[in-house]
């Protein structure tokens, strides 16, 4: 209570806005934008708070690269208000507060590597040194390279050092490990941690469903620009259906396979199950239950595994399942 | 799943402003948002400047080009004829056509291209994202042309004073230079204006054919007094006529007619004004 107490008043002088008080970095209040007849975000609502590190999934055409867009204040919504450290998105990027990178951000061609990171610290209202900005960013050995001579994963190493040129509290990133190899992509995780652990609050978008899970401790997930699941990747995973439970049943090779088959079909907490040979995958909403159950079955299971499902699976799971309730 | 991401959000929460405090007395301290009013577009203007006198290309056909032009067309013409009606010997009058298509030259070619080749490559895109308002891009560019057009305009008329011995009292030079010089910025307009309404691939014809037309019509490449009675009459309308009087009027000792002024003053501002926009529509929809 003390520490919130002093916490407040620093942040209520520095920086001092009612929605600064309850600490959301992005708001989203029901935003609603359509292009012509397609509706790229419909009635979100959503909020964002310093330190998270929050992925944003979806198929292509969830509204990612929209909802984005509406965040840094390059389009507008047609309804609901968007807000970014309780101010709109132009005045929070016009004071230094987003960074951000942008699959469609195109960077000046003619200019060295330096010179385009240094003008980036220009901009910038509270500036990081050039040099830290290019050590952080990987990219201080080609500082001297023109920037249209560049790999694809070096442009994206300069586009992420544009978007940290500064002490910004909200790190905006779209797909931006597009281009890199495993290594660069590690390296850039990395760093981006680094960030986060200072208390910025990072979003990226991203199809590396393997990223989202190793490094989001929130993954959002936008269908038909609607938010679909919000919660850590473990609660997104439960969501979906659960766990995947397997077994070898010797009782399956012998008579009577059918009746015990039968009973495997009544086990609770079923989702799904699928017999090949003697082996049996299932998968259930409560693994527990299941196997605790199938005991009761005077059965005798070998080889019995337990595992979750993969944010991957997760995902597809999700998504499908809206797919079909709105079909 | 409202409950466990509520406790989430507020574990983050604390979390967040606990590194936020500790953030705060290692970092710079944050700038007041409402503070001193920094000049942001000095930056991009430094970098813009120094991109362009990097272009080879672009030097030479802003700033050598025009000087060789009035080279081959005043070269051989002797000092004393006067061009017709005009009350100037050719080596005079065409070193203000010239000055005035060089720095022509150089702002509507400047601005054009790179704003539509920008937009395209999202560079604009990206820009957006930092503390330069928006107009800070229009006004680099538009600084950086200025930059390069005012060489353009000494040396032809460097190269007029030296090859064909013009000469003119010290004010008239200066005010020449000024009045060529600010003169650019309704072309300057133009070429924003032709920027945010053409796309990559279509900016160079559209410009050229705005260049050549305006060049040829205004009468920086001959005189407009050969031209057949209807063409001269449009002629008269082109601000690039305008723009060149200006300079002709103070060669022959005088202040620009008034007329000329209003004209390109119109003009100015229905370029920028269109300028303006277009650059606004192209905001909105990014």
């Amino acid at each position: 209570m003390v520490h919130m107490t002093t916490t407040e008043t620093t942040a209520g002088t520095a920086r001092g806005t009612a929605a600064e008080a309850a600490g959301s970095a992005v708001s989203f209040d029901r935003v609603t934008k359509a292009y012509g007849d397609v509706v790229a975000v419909d009635g979100l609502s959503l909020d964002l708070y310093p330190g998270e590190t929050v992925a944003l999934l979806g198929p292509n055409g969830a509204g990612k690269s929209s909802t984005l867009d509406l965040l840094l204040g390059l389009r507008r919504p047609d309804s609901g208000t968007v807000s970014v450290f309780g101010t709109g998105p132009r005045e929070a990027i016009t004071a230094g507060r987003v960074g951000a990178m942008l699959q469609s951000g195109g960077l000046m061609d003619e200019v060295t590597v330096g010179e385009l990171v240094r003008l980036a610290c220009d901009l910038h209202p509270r500036p990081y040194r050039v040099q830290d900005v290019l050590a952080a960013a990987g990219i201080a050995q080609i500082a001297d390279r023109r920037v249209n001579k560049l790999s694809g994963g070096q442009e994206q190493r300069v586009r992420f050092a544009l978007a940290t040129a500064g002490a910004n509290d909200l790190i905006v990133l779209d797909e931006p490990t597009t281009g890199m190899d495993v290594t660069a992509r590690q390296a850039f995780w990395a760093t981006m941690r680094e960030q986060a652990d200072q208390g910025r609050a990072v979003l990226f978008a991203t199809h590396y469903l393997e990223e989202a899970d190793a490094i989001a401790d929130r993954v959002l997930v936008l269908h038909r620009g609607r938010l679909l699941a919000d919660g850590t990747a473990a609660e997104i995973k439960a969501r979906a259906g659960a766990r995947k439970v397997s077994f070898d049943l010797d009782e399956l090779r012998a008579d009577g396979a059918a009746a015990v088959e039968q009973r495997l079909r009544e086990l609770p907490f079923l989702s799904a199950l699928d017999l090949s040979g003697h082996t049996v995958r299932l998968q259930s909403t409560d693994a527990d239950a299941t196997v605790y159950a199938l005991y009761g079955l005077g059965v005798h299971p070998r080889n019995l595994e337990v595992a979750g499902l993969g944010l991957e699976q997760a995902f597809v799971a999700i998504t499908a399942a809206e797919e079909a309730r709105s079909a | 799943m409202s409950g466990t991401s509520g406790a989430i959000d507020e574990a983050a929460r604390t979390r967040g402003l606990q590194k936020e405090n500790h953030m705060t007395t290692h970092t710079t301290p944050n700038a007041p948002t409402s503070g001193s009013p920094r000049f942001t577009s000095g930056a991009l203007v430094t970098l813009e400047v120094r991109r362009a006198l990097r272009n080879k290309k672009f030097l030479f056909f802003s700033v050598i080009y025009p000087a060789l032009l009035f080279v081959i067309i005043a070269g051989g013409a002797d000092s004393t004829t006067e061009v017709a009606g005009t009350g100037l010997a050719l080596p005079a009058f065409m070193m203000v056509s010239m000055a005035s298509f060089g720095a022509l030259t150089a702002v509507l070619m400047g601005n054009s291209e790179r704003i539509a080749k920008e937009r395209q490559s999202g560079w604009v895109r990206q820009l957006r994202l930092t503390s330069l308002p928006g107009r800070g891009y229009v006004l680099a560019k538009t600084a950086s042309a200025a930059v390069v057009s005012l060489p353009s305009i000494v040396v032809v008329f460097v190269t007029a004073a030296a090859v064909k011995d013009v000469r003119l009292d010290a004010w008239q030079w200066l005010a020449l230079t000024g009045a060529i010089w600010a003169g650019s910025l309704c072309f300057a307009a133009l070429g924003v204006a032709v920027g945010y309404s053409a796309t990559g691939d279509a900016v160079r014809p559209i410009t050229m054919i705005l260049y050549f037309a305006l060049s040829l019509l205004g009468g920086l490449w001959m005189p407009t007094t050969t031209f057949p009675h209807w063409l001269q009459t449009l002629a008269d309308w082109t601000p690039t006529h305008a723009y060149a009087a200006l300079g002709r009027a103070i060669e022959l000792g005088g202040a620009p007619h008034a007329g000329d002024v209003v004209l390109l003053l119109a003009y100015f501002l229905l370029f920028a004004g269109g300028a303006a926009w277009l650059y606004r529509k192209d905001t909105l929809k990014a």
